[in-house]
């Protein structure tokens, strides 16, 4: 009997049985939907069979029982009907016929990396041509690429170090999880306490930076609503194209200051002290005590974003990641457009300063590294996020084409606006730690990049909050959200 | 009053890795937790105190973990586990490569059974059945069912073979289901007459925890013939969104110019869903019927009720 039943059963189409409880075949499955078909109408021409529609009905009930993430009740291939059976259907009402073949070996970016790229590009793209200038041009590349490649070794060993745990089921473990196996108590305070750090470290340069884009939105609607200009009163190219230079005077500003974050204070406290041309002086004046950078718009900003922070659940903030993506395309648009209105200005002097420009190599590196570890910095959620990639080939490609990617991003911004930064009239030492400081009040574009950013980090620090919230409560009190 | 105070249990058992929790979600409507994944080599119980058909309590368990230790187990805790069974349901993989050990656990469960509950229904379910191909399958499961109705002597077994991703489950579940209901041919009956008054196109009858399909009447050929499944599909989803909102599914009435649709609760066990295609009858008059009838039903329920426990105490 049995034997009789084992040849039978080796003909089978099966996977080997890794987890129990798993049914996973292969890494991609093939995509399937079928279109509601009208059940009142009597439609001759039936597209969709009866398989494939309560196929489809078993696959939406299913898909609400688990987690999205989790596979074990997702279609293997051998039920989804084959490619001939399976329409799609276009918005204007026409259909056509899967032409088969699977999503094999997409050409182009793989979606995943794009997912990381989009993850990864955050403020730190605005402080690149500082650290750039602090670091010198030459070292400010070398260095980009060096740390670009050491945060991907690093990324790549987080990824890999579930796997080289035996005999326990890591299969939802994220990075935290291993350092608790590894170094026990002091390995998951430790790496809660980094997590908090960078976290919080966001949330104030976001704070910084959301005053900064208000302060300048407000500045520009008001400047045009009643007609001020401020051209004469701010050193800084003549011309079309005007860039401008917050602290003229102080010529090595960058030894001053240790950090972004000072640095970003020091040049706005310079705003205080404008002269204004116009119609109405007493009224700028007033306008400008109630509206200034450091002193009263960090408190607007409580008001705004207070509510926000205060949601049980970050889910409504999650939907507009897509205003991230815009900004970034913004930027890298209007970095290409500066660039070719104001034209290369490099000299290259290896090791000693001149008064416009700055020497290749700097003591100063330390400034562009530390900007850069954040930049590339995604080891927190790296798990998480390539979890739907099975094959460990596939996770380590989609890794490093995010990485290039970033990368490119990078560099492409940082390099184009150093290089493009005007020198004979200023001086490269100008470049703000937020090179859109660099751009007067006035400038159309500037502005609408201005408030697109302030857009996304409205919606993007309620999530910072939400993180810091889950995670410092769960510690304290047991629950998310603790309520009497 | 002693048949609602006693709880009796339906056992879902089979190895680990059969496919218990998935077919346990699918036809409950309940989430699959993370941690029963995670549990690895202890044993897995589920006491899920889902009202199941009045008053039975679905209890799943893991057999065949880590062998000594199930030995263990099995033997210390066995007359707590089978005690008060009324319903056996026991899942085999398909493609286990331990078909020995899969009849030894059957047997053992068997055996347990014959001394507690003698009286419980086995049901053997050949599960994971696609991963088979389609011109073995009859072949395969009349094999299985044929050594299973051996091995199940003196108790008779009723064997299915299912498979999440086909009809058969629901099938399968459904007519399990349509075994446990203590009246049902009379339901059924009374089920026609009261179609026929009220003029409807098509009746169903469901359960009330499960939304499967236990009983219908329709007056003519339908098209779709999976209907059923997409249905309580559709309603199992609804109840899901609900219980997010922690509101409890009653009723629903779907009306266009064509047709109008009413659910709403019937008995203590079942669920009734009508689909009247004359559009000129009003919801109002339906939903009388449907109130009257459900007094109707309710009143043969009651008949049976006391007579059913009356059986079970004589037991």
């Amino acid at each position: 009997m049995e034997e009789d039943s084992k040849p039978l059963l080796d003909s089978v189409r099966r996977e080997s049985y890794t987890d129990r409880g798993s049914t996973d075949s292969l890494d991609r499955r093939r995509p399937f939907h079928v279109e509601h078909r009208n059940i009142v109408e009597d439609d001759p021409s039936e597209r969709v069979s009866a398989e494939a529609s309560v196929l489809s009905s078993r696959v939406h009930y299913y898909s609400r029982l688990t987690a999205s993430s989790d596979r074990l009740l997702s279609p293997p291939d051998h039920v989804i009907p084959c490619p001939e059976e399976i329409y799609v259907y276009s918005p204007l009402g026409m259909a056509f016929k899967v032409t088969g073949g699977d999503g094999g070996s997409k050409k182009g970016i793989p979606p995943l990396s794009f997912a990381i790229w989009n993850t990864m590009m955050g403020t730190s793209i605005l402080s690149i041509p500082w650290g750039i200038k602090q670091a010198g041009f030459t070292l400010g590349i070398i260095l980009l690429i060096s740390m670009g490649l050491l945060t991907l070794y690093c990324c790549l060993r987080v990824l890999k170090s579930p796997k080289s745990i035996p005999y326990v089921d890591t299969s939802d473990w994220e990075f935290p999880d291993v350092c608790k196996y590894y170094f026990g108590k002091f390995g998951q305070w430790s790496s809660l306490l980094f997590s908090m750090v960078s976290l919080i470290g966001a949330m104030v340069v976001y704070w910084v930076l959301m005053s900064n884009f208000l302060f300048n939105t407000g500045k520009f609607i008001y400047n045009y609503a009643h007609n001020v200009s401020m051209s004469d009163t701010e050193f800084g190219t003549n011309g079309s194209e005007r860039v401008i230079c917050p602290f003229p005077d102080t010529g090595d500003h960058g030894g001053n200051c240790s950090s972004g974050i000072s640095a970003l204070y020091l040049s706005s406290s310079n705003n205080n002290n404008y002269y204004y041309y116009g119609n109405d002086t007493s009224g700028t004046a007033l306008f400008d005590r109630w509206w200034s950078k450091t002193n009263t718009i960090p408190f607007y900003l409580i008001i705004l974003l207070l509510p926000l922070l205060n949601f049980r659940s970050a889910s409504f903030f999650a939907r507009f990641t897509f205003l991230g993506t815009i900004s970034v395309v913004y930027l890298i648009i209007l970095v290409t457009l500066k660039a070719i209105r104001l034209g290369f200005h490099l000299e290259f002097h290896w090791l000693d300063s001149t008064h416009f420009y700055v020497p290749e190599f700097r003591l100063l590196f330390p400034q562009l590294t530390g900007v850069l570890t954040l930049a590339f910095f995604i080891h927190n959620c790296i798990i998480t996020l390539m979890k739907s990639n099975k094959h460990q080939e596939n996770k380590v490609r989609d890794l490093s084409v995010a990485y290039l990617l970033v990368g490119l991003t990078y560099l492409y911004v940082g390099v184009l606006i150093f290089a493009a930064f005007p020198s004979p009239p200023l001086s490269k030492d100008c470049i703000e730690p937020n090179f859109l400081d660099n751009f007067p009040s006035s400038d159309v574009l500037v502005f609408v990049a201005r408030t697109c950013l302030l857009f996304q980090m409205t919606t993007v620090y309620p999530l910072l909050g939400y993180l810091v919230r889950v995670q410092v409560m769960s510690q304290v009190f047991g629950k998310h959200y603790p309520s009497p | 009053m002693s048949s609602t105070a006693m709880k009796k249990k339906v056992l879902l058992m089979g190895k680990s890795g059969s496919g218990k929790t998935s077919m346990r979600s699918i036809i409950f409507a309940n989430y699959i937790a993370r941690d029963t994944r995670r549990l690895g080599a202890t044993i897995d119980v589920e006491h899920s105190h889902v009202r199941f058909l009045g008053n039975l309590v679905l209890n799943l368990w893991d057999c065949g973990g880590q062998d000594t230790f199930m030995e263990n187990y099995f033997t210390s805790q066995r007359d707590n586990i089978f005690r008060n069974v009324e319903v056996l349901i026991y899942v085999f993989d398909v493609e286990s490569r331990e078909l020995e050990k899969d009849m030894h656990y059957y047997q053992s469960c068997l055996e347990a059974i014959l001394q507690n509950s003698p009286d419980a229904k086995v049901f053997c379910l050949v599960h994971k059945m696609d991963l088979v191909q389609e011109d073995q399958r009859d072949l395969i499961f009349k094999e299985r069912e044929e050594d299973l109705r051996r091995l199940s002597r003196p108790l008779a077994c009723t064997c299915f073979r299912t498979s999440i991703w086909d009809e058969t489950l629901y099938k399968a579940w459904s007519s399990i289901v349509y075994q446990l209901i203590p009246n049902v041919q009379q339901l059924e009956t009374n089920l026609r007459n009261f179609a026929q008054i009220i003029e409807a196109d098509e009746v169903l009858l469901f359960e009330r925890a499960t939304f499967l399909v236990i009983s219908h009447y329709q007056c003519k050929e339908q098209r779709d013939a999976h209907r059923f499944e997409k249905i309580s599909n559709i309603i199992k989803q609804f109840k899901l969104s609900c219980s997010k909102l922690a509101a409890s599914f009653q009723s629903m009435e779907v009306r266009n110019s064509n047709f109008a649709a009413f659910i709403d609760v019937f008995t203590s066990n079942t669920y009734v869903m009508v689909i009247m295609s004359d559009p000129s009858i009003p919801s109002a008059a339906t939903l009388i019927n449907i109130r009257n009838a459900r007094k109707h039903f309710e009143k043969l329920e009651r008949l049976d009720g006391p007579k059913h426990s009356l059986t079970m105490r004589m037991r």
